[in-house]
């Protein structure tokens, strides 16, 4: 077994006898990309400030780099990061903000100049050097971050939801960007979000929490075609899994909870359908069309189809589907094995 | 209604304005005048410089000034160190007793600096401090003032900044110096006009502390000065108190705006 580049071992943080986060356990291997997601409040900032050396855990062990890092300092962990609101220094300019680390670490000024060239050329902020951050725009101040982030030279950098401040367009221009540089640097990055979009497009590792607890650690395509509790289904993919009561359906218990996706849906003529449902809307998305259907015993039931679809709404139409593009999740929310599948570890 | 008001206000700010300044228009008046025209307010007499040069040449004014500007620079030196290192500690730093601490000092806001004199003698003399410029400024480096006005600006900067300095391997007090005071340093502005202003004029405690003109500062030599038993007329005083204030107005005057957004931007109005 090789070990681990970052490995966090049963970690648990309460606030005041309040549950922060519980359980923890994730190993991270260098070079990786690693996406904490979850809704609000379920505890990805704290995990990530444990890593970071800003909070200590009640319990458990972080060990980075072969090295139990469980009480040392933030500085003495060799990491970088990124904060959500950038945490820039308002009264540096922006080569001071980004060789601030190397200034305290007393890095010859030669080498803290080129450090700082290469990396503005990077981000692309050549020419803003003596600009103030409040001189600057939010996605220019994102790249300053990013930039202090890189000079610093760490292997490991965390970045906690450093695209939330920024509109719709330039996330996903910045997204690319990131993603880019972590190939090119190789380094190994630990990023939050809440945006599933983001997880799923950016990491090679999505962890899922919910209320402090990682529901399920995997790649994408894992936690896409097969979550491991409901909470999972509806969280990850857009739009996200229909859920549906197992007495609904034939053949199973119920107790049950059935999953499909949109794109495993089909609409049939009247009478050969296994669910008969309402249409509640008609999304048009170009290549596209989501409708949205509506059914006593189901939740969030969409069916996919291409092109440009015109449907009535209110009209009455019913759907399919084939059963191995099934997923089954018993009475406590956890996947259910069908039998003929050999059983695949969540962890690879 | 409104502009009935809003008169109201203006005539109230400029009755106010004049009231305020009469003094030192009359404090003006009369050193540049011999003492008959001043008395006698008459418009058109001829001005003077005479009431300055007998004033400078009747007592050490050179010396007097150097001592006062020794003693607000020490002063507040001590102030900024002291409130710096107790502002920081009552903001950021966890320790037990610290609402407690905090309590007392916030308590010391509540006590006239006057009632403590008797103590304040005992204590810079039994410290060897008696009649130093030192033994003047003492007593008021650790001001509660002070040490609430930067717990309130370091209190306001954004915890990650904070974090942001330590991931970078910042030391606690290279966080203190390079990050908080740099972000505090409207307040620091705003502070250092109160507590210049405040020693610079300071008369009660000096007069008591000190008991000879190597260590005197202006506003005692000046009341010595001024003292009946000198027999120096009223516009002589008023040349010697004229000299005592200007450069206080002049950097005031100087640095108006400075000041103003300062008190603005540290939030005390
Ligand atoms: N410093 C703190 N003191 C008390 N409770 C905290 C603190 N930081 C976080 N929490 C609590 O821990 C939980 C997880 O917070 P957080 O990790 O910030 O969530 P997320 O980043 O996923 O939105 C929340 O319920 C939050 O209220
Ligand atoms: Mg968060």
């Amino acid at each position: 077994m090789t070990r681990a580049f970052v490995t966090l071992d049963n970690i648990g943080k309460r606030w005041n006898g309040q549950l922060g986060v519980e359980g923890i356990t994730l190993d991270i291997e260098e070079g990786e990309f690693v996406a904490l997601l979850g809704p609000s409040g379920c505890g990805k900032s704290t995990t990530l400030r444990l890593l970071a050396g800003l909070e200590v855990p009640d319990e458990g062990q972080i060990i980075i780099d072969g090295t139990d890092v469980t009480g040392a300092s933030a500085a003495k962990r060799n990491l970088s990061m990124v904060f959500q609101s950038y945490a820039l220094f308002p009264h540096l300019s922006v080569a001071e903000n980004v060789m601030f680390g190397m200034k305290v670490r007393r890095v010859p000024k030669k080498e803290r100049l080129e450090k700082l060239h290469n990396a503005l050329d990077i981000t692309g902020l050549l020419g803003l050097e003596d600009r103030k951050p409040g001189e600057l725009s939010g996605g220019q101040r994102q790249r300053v971050a990013l930039a202090r982030a890189i000079v610093a030279g760490q292997k490991l950098c965390l970045m906690d939801e450093p695209l939330s401040n920024l509109d719709a367009k330039l996330r996903a221009a910045v997204r690319k960007d990131i993603k880019k540089l972590q190939n090119d640097l190789g380094i190994t990055i630990v990023y939050v979000t809440h945006d599933q979009t983001e997880a799923m497009s950016m990491a090679d590792k999505v962890v899922l929490m919910k209320d402090g607890v990682i529901q399920q650690t995997g790649t994408p395509e894992q936690l896409y075609s097969e979550p491991a509790t409901t909470f999972v289904a509806e969280f990850v993919g857009a739009p996200p899994m229909a859920l549906i009561e197992g007495r609904a359906l034939k053949g199973f218990k119920d107790d049950q909870t059935i999953g499909v996706r949109a794109e495993r849906m089909q609409l049939v003529q009247a009478g050969q359908g296994r669910l008969a449902c309402t249409v509640t809307d008609c999304e048009f998305l170009g290549a596209e069309t989501f409708i949205g259907l509506e059914h006593p015993s189901a939740n969030g039931l969409t069916v996919k189809l291409d092109g440009k679809a015109e449907m009535t709404i209110g009209s009455g139409v019913e759907i399919t589907f084939a059963d191995q593009d099934l997923h089954v999740f018993g009475p406590d929310g956890r996947r259910v094995q069908p039998e003929n599948i050999p059983t695949v570890l969540e962890e690879e | 209604m409104s502009r009935f008001t809003k008169s109201f206000d203006t005539i109230g700010a400029v009755a106010l304005a004049i009231v305020w300044i009469a003094p030192l228009v009359f404090a003006v008046w009369a050193a540049v005048h011999t003492t008959s025209d001043a008395v006698n307010f008459r418009l058109t007499s001829p001005w003077t410089l005479d009431n300055f040069r007998t004033a400078w040449d009747g007592a050490p004014w050179g010396k007097y000034f150097l001592n006062t500007f020794i003693l607000v620079t020490i002063v507040l030196i001590g102030q900024f160190i002291v409130t710096t290192l107790a502002g920081y500690a009552f903001a950021q730093v966890q320790f037990p007793g610290k609402d407690f601490a905090f309590l007392l000092v916030l308590l010391q806001l509540f006590i006239l600096p006057e009632v403590l004199i008797v103590e304040n003698y005992a204590m810079v003399s039994r410290l060897g401090l008696f009649d130093s410029i030192l033994g003047v400024g003492m007593p008021y480096m650790a001001s509660a003032f002070g040490i609430f006005l930067m717990r309130q600006a370091f209190k306001s900067v954004p915890i990650e900044l904070d974090e942001a300095a330590r991931i970078e391997g910042c030391s606690r007090l290279g966080i203190l110096l390079k990050v908080y005071v740099p972000l505090a340093k409207p307040t620091y502005l705003a502070y250092a006009l109160v507590s210049v202003s405040t020693h610079w004029n300071n008369f009660l405690w000096p007069l008591i502390v000190t008991n000879s003109p190597d260590t005197r500062p202006l506003t005692v030599g000046l009341s010595i000065f001024g003292a009946p038993e000198n027999g120096v007329d009223i516009s002589i005083i008023s040349a010697a108190t004229v000299m005592s204030v200007a450069p206080l107005l002049i950097a005031f005057l100087i640095f108006q705006r400075q000041f103003v957004q300062a008190f603005l931007r540290a939030g005390i109005k």
